[in-house]
């Protein structure tokens, strides 16, 4: 694990969160309010901005998942 | 009879219960009777199970006489959070309005557990609609209205387990079983000033029980004392082949203090953001144990915890209730936000959420690293008193307060116990956490009993119930 980056600029978080609310337009926009698509704007920045700051770490190629998947086989 | 037995701990009624100088059955009218009665001021209960509840308490009665005790749970009245799956006709409404006549047949893992040891089932106690899972800001979020705390019927008893911590606080059940996710077993303890349980992710069978988050829900006890938690952890402990998350390890309460000072660690800044009588609180409390062991500062290193656990969380509660939200079904839930909010999830990019779980292994190792010096780290387990029913519910979830102790503690899936520490300016309780490393709930629990020998916050209750 190295130091923590840099969480990028408010414009890139911006436009990210524009991006991310057009989509979310695009699916559900019809059945939203205008208060409503406020509204997830407002949570589309909070998950925007914590995306950013968990990118901004940097892992290692080794450093797997905290849960481990398990093959599965039906006991007889 | 009733003001005997009426906020009398677990232990002492499994005592007096063993002895057969109180009735199983009498026992559960007290509180079957007071569930009725009180459980509608509190907005705390669902439904009360009576038919079911009369039932095991004779056949706890008869076995005792005959001799067949089965331990400190035979007998004891509880309540179980309604995200838990009953049998018999009883309804499972996790809270929402579009479930509130639902029914599964089968029990819940954990309801099978309890019964096996004696405990008698009287109520189905309300919780935050899904588990507060679709972005709730506003106490108002349950088709059973908002928990009212019965220190203040103008505060919040959540959240999510609103109902098991209003039930215990105001004596309608022994003991409860609630669930958490992020907080949902240390908030409704702390606001409502009684003991609440976080066992270890794994600890505890979830099969039956509603799914938020498979990777971070955990079911737990709420008490009158630590020691109570202890005794309801050990019933319903144990690895289950229905839930692969569950794991062999038995658990056994131990009453007894392991002998020797206790080394506890308090996460450097800790209170900030927290209300001035929740730090003062907090200092007192740990001039308390200073009597019983040391306490020094420690650090964790900077990593974006609330972030980990928050993208987790987003991201697979979107998934668990991807049918009512891609449906629109979550329109018939009863906070009006939680109506589109969960929307906003679909930003949630399948990296960053893959990102977080692998930042999540970092932050177990790192929250082990810490801890395992340690017997405990404490912290307050509220930052503040209760939310007032017509405010706003602060939340490091939604990111409107930050949780480090929460964030690593379920984001590692480790143990912590929360106990009163005494009151705010509003007459509300505030709560001291004791959070231990993965399987160390018997440490955990040593230390608040010990806390718990040297205060008496725990043997207050609202004046207007005793």
């Amino acid at each position: 694990m190295s130091e923590p980056e840099t969480i990028r600029a408010p414009e890139a978080i911006r436009r990210e969160v524009e991006t991310m609310l057009a989509l979310v337009r695009e699916r559900y926009g019809s059945r939203l309010s205008p208060d409503e698509l406020a509204g997830v704007r407002t949570a589309i920045e909070g998950i925007v901005q914590a995306a950013h700051a968990l990118r901004a770490v940097r892992l290692g190629n080794g450093e797997e998942p905290g849960q481990a998947f398990a093959a599965y086989r039906a006991e007889p | 009879m009733a003001e005997q037995v009426v906020f009398a701990s677990v232990r002492r009624l499994g005592e007096v219960i063993r002895a057969r100088r109180l009735s199983p059955v009498t026992l559960a009218e007290t509180f079957l009777e007071r569930l009725e009665r009180l459980g509608p001021r509190y907005n705390a209960v669902v439904t009360v199970t009576r038919a079911r509840a009369l039932e095991q308490a004779r056949r706890a009665e008869a076995e005792i006489a005959a001799g067949r005790y089965r331990g400190p749970l035979h007998g004891i009245p509880y309540g179980a959070k309604d995200l838990l799956a009953t049998s018999g006709g009883i309804p499972t409404t996790w809270g929402a309005a579009p479930f509130k006549d639902r029914v599964f047949d089968f029990d819940a893992t954990a309801i099978v557990k309890l019964e096996a040891a004696g405990a008698v089932l009287c109520a189905k106690l309300a919780m935050v609609e899904l588990a507060g899972g679709m972005g709730y800001r506003q106490p108002n979020a349950a088709f059973t209205g908002p928990g009212v705390n019965p220190w203040s019927l103008d505060a919040w008893s959540g959240g999510s387990s609103s109902g098991s911590g209003s039930a215990v606080a105001a004596g309608l059940v022994p003991f409860a079983i609630g669930s958490e996710t992020w907080g949902s077993i240390l908030s409704p303890a702390g606001n409502c000033g009684v003991a609440g349980l976080r066992p270890t992710y794994g600890r505890v069978s979830r099969h039956g029980a509603m799914a938020l988050c498979w990777t971070l829900d955990k079911l737990g006890p709420l008490a009158l004392t630590a020691d109570d938690c202890g005794l309801v952890l050990e019933a319903i402990a144990g690895r289950d082949p229905a839930d692969p998350t569950t794991v062999d390890r038995p658990f056994r309460h131990e009453a007894a203090a392991p002998g020797r000072p206790f080394r506890f660690g308090a996460l450097r800044g800790v209170t900030e953001g927290a209300e001035e009588a929740v730090r003062e609180n907090f200092e007192r409390s740990l001039a308390v144990l200073r009597q019983i062991g040391t306490v020094e500062e420690v650090v964790l290193p900077d990593l974006p915890y609330d972030d980990i656990t928050r993208t987790i969380l987003f991201a697979e509660a979107a998934s668990a209730f991807e049918d009512m939200i891609e449906s629109g079904a979550i329109r018939g839930l009863t906070a009006p936000e939680d109506h589109y909010t969960a929307y906003a999830r679909d930003a949630i990019l399948a990296k960053d959420y893959v990102k977080a779980l692998r930042l999540r292994g970092v932050m177990a190792r790192e929250a082990d690293r810490v801890l395992a010096p340690l017997d405990a780290l404490v912290a307050p387990g509220r930052a503040g008193e209760a939310a007032r029913l017509d405010g706003e519910v602060r939340s490091a979830i939604r990111g409107t307060a930050r949780d480090v102790m929460g964030a690593v503690g379920n984001g590692a899936g480790l143990p912590a116990v929360a106990v009163p520490n005494g009151f705010g300016p509003r007459g509300l309780p505030t709560s001291l956490q004791f959070m231990g490393r993965a399987w160390e709930e018997s440490t955990v629990l040593a230390a608040a009993r010990a806390y718990q020998a040297r205060t008496d916050w725990h043997e207050r209750h609202p004046a207007d119930l005793i």
